[in-house]
């Protein structure tokens, strides 16, 4: 029976790796169980490239409801607002995360942000983040790293649930369950969310965070047809009703447009694995997400508006982890991916945009002695819509001694154009009649309207329309872990990401009448680099502190050649300009360099309190000096701490109860965190039945 | 007595940006350079039913060679050499005006450009095609921020232009709003659409026709 129930708890990619879990003298630490960094379960000690795991206890007791909630205490992480909630990780866009929940992608960026709002973490069993460059394991988006949602998996008889209710009449209601019999196993969720959203603009009927209704399920079916053969189904669906009252101010003249949007998303995945013998495994999955968006408003004027977006992403992989010997594993993986998009932004909502994808990777892992591992890994994503893409990468570990461990890995990523950036054909009648086109689009737009003499200039960016290219990166990743005894656990990581052909914006024609055009170009080099490093100290059984710091610097290359070669200018106190110094630039916005972290955690007895400290330090939010690059003669958002915490206790383990207070400073900065409530309460009840498992 | 100096000095600079200099005296050496604070360049009067912001539609003109503003009725003289209507200049030539006014935008530290280039192409105003200081959004001096809805000219820019009555002069546009201070980003839409198109500027005229300052 136990047995069984190992084997439903590792599900996803279920690779059971003989090696790996054979006797590991120098593992010390770490003995958490990762699947991202390798596409195979791994223990977090033996893991080559920076990994960090946050747990279901920890996502619970820091009263979490959404994915962003919990991922805005880690270390190294940065939570933009605008289009949703993305993630900044590395000092990268929120564009170049790759969101996967159980190893499967999720789909639907609106401007390259997948709005983390739209996960609950209700039934989330661990979280893991890996950093750096991973597209020779999972192709696009996965530049700056991985985030990889691995929700509870039928083990044994068990029923749940909690409800919550806070401040700005926020609530939350989980139910939870799973059963066993013989060969079948199911798990099942549901999580209700709602909330009347909030303002902190003084000003504005337009709300921070709107009125929202969420309601998430996942069905998790599992048949063991042998020890050696089982087979999964899993379903997820995500609904959100938002109401819109949206104010938009142009020149002054206020438009006040009311109305709902709807969001909903659908996955499914039906997987089957089997086991030859102890050497030889294999995984087929097949795997469907759509991703609907609606808005739907009515202006004050009476001009109805619609938004409507909708993408579909179907994929079939097989993988095949094959152990020569205890020295080499081999694992090989094919797949299949064909992606759609329909648009009321692209030229006809119903003319559908497509893409398909084949692709392959290689991943073999060598330990030529027992505290040596090296992996070399590639991808090559042959895509129908742009140029292919090959993701090699390398890492290796080595065990110095039981207490300290340094890693490396050099890898490349990368992120395809996206269907925004091919096809966008969107005009905004209401500010100055703008136009964007996606670069499939713009040429042949541009070159009608120009035909029929509506284009008063073409502009230098024009010429240089063409197909876009992947955005690439090259990641470097230096780091370490020293555990000199059971009280004392520091990780390090030297990071540097190198992007090249970073895709941009450029106007590349004037209308008649003045209204600008832009389409999309490959066009910038960036970096970005830095250190991020975390300390846990156990002061005594019942008492953990643990303290995270990044410090991280950025810069656009072509930028800095400017700087360097002077031709960047800035201006002084009375106005006048002068020559800008290559250490006014600051790189790239809305990046802080400095971001920390602080957490102290008291356990005993069933009962917990926590308080949580969250720092970021200022960052360039406008270009005020006009130059076009950022640098510290412009405006900058503050620098501000966060602070949370909460207690909590369970009673005959069966009943737990929670309380908490988030932004404990009440800080808030209404231009550049909109959402960011101010300081806001709420109170948990959670009820555990008893389970009964028959042996 | 030295206190009375400063205030005067200060009521003189604050009333007016005429700040008259000697004409006589500067016939043979250029002038320093003067800054011209709070020039008001069709200040906005309205919004139309669309929300776009209008002003009078009118010109207001500036003499660099007599240092004074020049009224709207004497556009069709030579006695003005630079025009400004919001983000628009115009320079007295071509068919903006009868003189020999034509110019460019260059790039580079007002205070190192001691002779024009020699190489330099003066463009004459062809309205509304295109003129010598050219218009639009970091085209020729100024760059419009579209999110938060401000202009502000790109530093390291300076207008040389010709003037009226063919001497030279270089121009830098150093703010765009009231006060000389361009509104903070998160400032309301009353006060930037209120406070733009008051031009800060200072420039160096060149009285004795030749291209060095």
């Amino acid at each position: 029976m136990l047995k069984w129930c190992i084997l439903g708890s590792i599900l996803f990619f279920s690779v059971i790796n003989s090696y790996a879990q054979k006797s590991d003298t120098l593992s010390g630490f770490g003995n958490e169980v990762v699947v991202t960094a390798t596409k195979t379960e791994r223990r977090l000690s033996n893991v080559a490239v920076p990994v960090s795991i946050i747990s279901q206890k920890k996502i619970q007791q820091a009263g979490s409801l959404r994915l962003n909630d919990i991922l805005q205490e880690q270390t190294g992480i940065y939570l933009t607002s605008g289009f949703g909630t993305g993630v900044q990780m590395q000092g990268l866009s929120p564009d170049y995360t790759l969101i996967l929940i159980d190893g499967e992608p999720l789909v639907g960026r609106t401007a390259g942000v997948l709005d983390l709002n739209r996960i609950t973490v209700g039934n989330i069993k661990q979280i893991e983040i890996v950093k750096g460059p991973s597209s020779s394991l999972y192709g696009s988006e996965a530049m700056a790293g991985v985030i990889n949602i691995i929700t509870d998996k039928p083990n044994k008889t068990t029923l749940k649930a909690s409800a919550r209710y806070g401040s700005y009449n926020t609530s939350d209601l989980n139910l939870s369950g799973s059963f066993r019999k013989n060969k079948l196993a199911y798990q099942g969720f549901v999580n209700g969310y709602a909330t009347d959203g909030f303002s902190i603009r003084p000003n504005s009927v337009e709300r921070s965070i709107a009125p929202i209704k969420r309601f998430t399920m996942q069905h998790n079916l599992n048949y063991y047809f042998s020890p050696k053969t089982n087979a999964s189904f899993n379903f997820r669906t995500n609904d959100e009703k938002i109401i819109n009252i949206i104010s938009v101010t142009n020149n002054g003249l206020v438009t006040t447009s009311n109305g709902v949007e709807k969001n909903k998303d659908y996955n499914t995945t039906f997987q089957l694995a089997h086991r030859f013998n102890s050497h030889l495994k294999n995984t087929s999955r097949i795997y469907g997400t759509q991703y609907e968006s609606t808005q739907n408003l009515l202006t004050s004027n009476g001009v109805p508006y619609t938004d409507y977006f909708k993408q579909q992403f179907g994929r079939i992989e097989n993988q095949t982890d094959y152990t020569i010997n205890d020295v080499i594993e081999l694992n090989a993986g094919v797949g299949y991916t064909i992606e759609t998009a329909n648009s009321s932004r692209y030229d006809k909502t119903e003319s559908t945009k497509k893409n398909q994808i084949g692709y392959a990777f290689l991943q073999s892992e060598w330990r030529p002695l027992p505290q040596l591992t090296l992996i070399a890994g590639a991808r090559f994503d042959n895509n129908e819509l742009y140029a292919a893409a090959f993701s090699p990468k390398l890492a290796m570990q080595y065990k110095v001694s039981k207490s300290f461990h340094l890693k490396a890995s050099i890898g490349r990523g990368f992120k395809a154009p996206d269907f925004r950036q091919l096809y966008l054909n969107f005009t905004n009648a209401a500010a100055g009649g703008y136009s964007v086109f996606g670069t499939v689009e713009a040429q042949k737009i541009i070159t009608q309207l120009n035909s029929i003499g509506q284009i008063a200039s073409l502009e230098n960016d024009f010429y240089k329309l063409g197909e876009l290219k992947p955005e690439f990166s090259t990641g470097i990743n230096i780091g370490g872990s020293f555990k000199p005894n059971n009280e004392l656990d520091l990780t390090f990581n030297f990071f540097r990401n190198n992007i090249e052909n970073l895709i941009d914006s450029r106007l590349v024609a004037y209308r008649t009448g003045g209204s600008q055009i832009f389409s999309y170009l490959n066009l910038k080099n960036a970096f970005t680099q830095g250190i991020e490093t975390d300390i846990h100290y156990k002061v005594f059984n019942s008492f953990n502190v643990n303290a995270g710091y990044q410090f991280l610097l950025t810069g656009d290359k072509d930028e800095i050649k400017r700087i360097e070669d002077g031709k960047v200018y800035t201006r002084d106190a009375n106005g006048f300009s002068r020559l800008m110094q290559r250490n006014e630039y600051v790189g790239l916005p809305n990046r802080s360099k400095h971001m920390a972290n602080l957490k102290l955690q008291y356990e005993k007895n069933s009962a917990f309190a926590n308080i949580r400290l969250i720092y970021r330090s200022k960052w360039v939010v406008t270009d005020t000096d006009g130059n076009g690059l950022f640098n510290s003669n412009d405006a900058f958002a503050k620098g501000f701490v966060q602070i949370n915490t909460a207690v909590g206790k369970t009673f005959a383990k069966t009943l737990s109860l929670q309380i908490g207070v988030n932004n404990l400073l009440d800080y808030s900065d209404v231009s550049n965190l909109p959402n960011m409530p101010g300081r806001n309460f709420y109170t948990t009840i959670a009820y555990q039945f008893t389970q009964k498992n028959k042996k | 007595m030295k206190k009375g100096i400063i205030m005067i000095g200060l009521i003189i600079s604050l009333a007016s940006c005429s700040k008259q200099t000697d004409n006589t005296a500067a016939i043979n050496t250029p002038v320093s350079s003067v800054t011209v604070n709070n020039f008001a360049a069709d200040t906005i009067i309205g919004l139309t039913a669309q929300g776009i912001p209008y002003g009078a539609g009118k010109y207001s003109f500036y003499s660099v060679e007599n240092n004074k503003t020049v009224a709207s009725s004497d556009s069709a003289t030579t006695k003005w050499d630079v025009g400004f209507r919001g983000t628009s200049i115009i320079l007295n030539g071509g068919n903006s005006g009868p003189g020999l006014g034509a110019g460019f935008v260059y790039v580079g530290l007002y205070n190192n450009l001691n002779t024009i280039p020699a190489d330099s192409t003066f463009k004459v105003d062809n309205a509304p095609s295109s003129y010598a200081i050219t218009a639009g959004s970091n085209r020729g001096w100024y760059v419009y921020d579209a999110i938060n809805n401000l202009i502000s000219p790109i530093p390291g820019r300076v207008l040389v232009i010709r003037t009226a009555t063919g001497k030279y002069a270089k121009v830098e546009i150093l703010n765009y709003y009231k006060g000389g201070v361009t509104p903070a980003a998160s400032a309301s839409d009353a006060i930037k659409l209120t406070e733009q198109r008051y031009y800060t500027f200072r420039f160096t005229y060149q009285p004795n026709g030749t291209k060095n300052f």
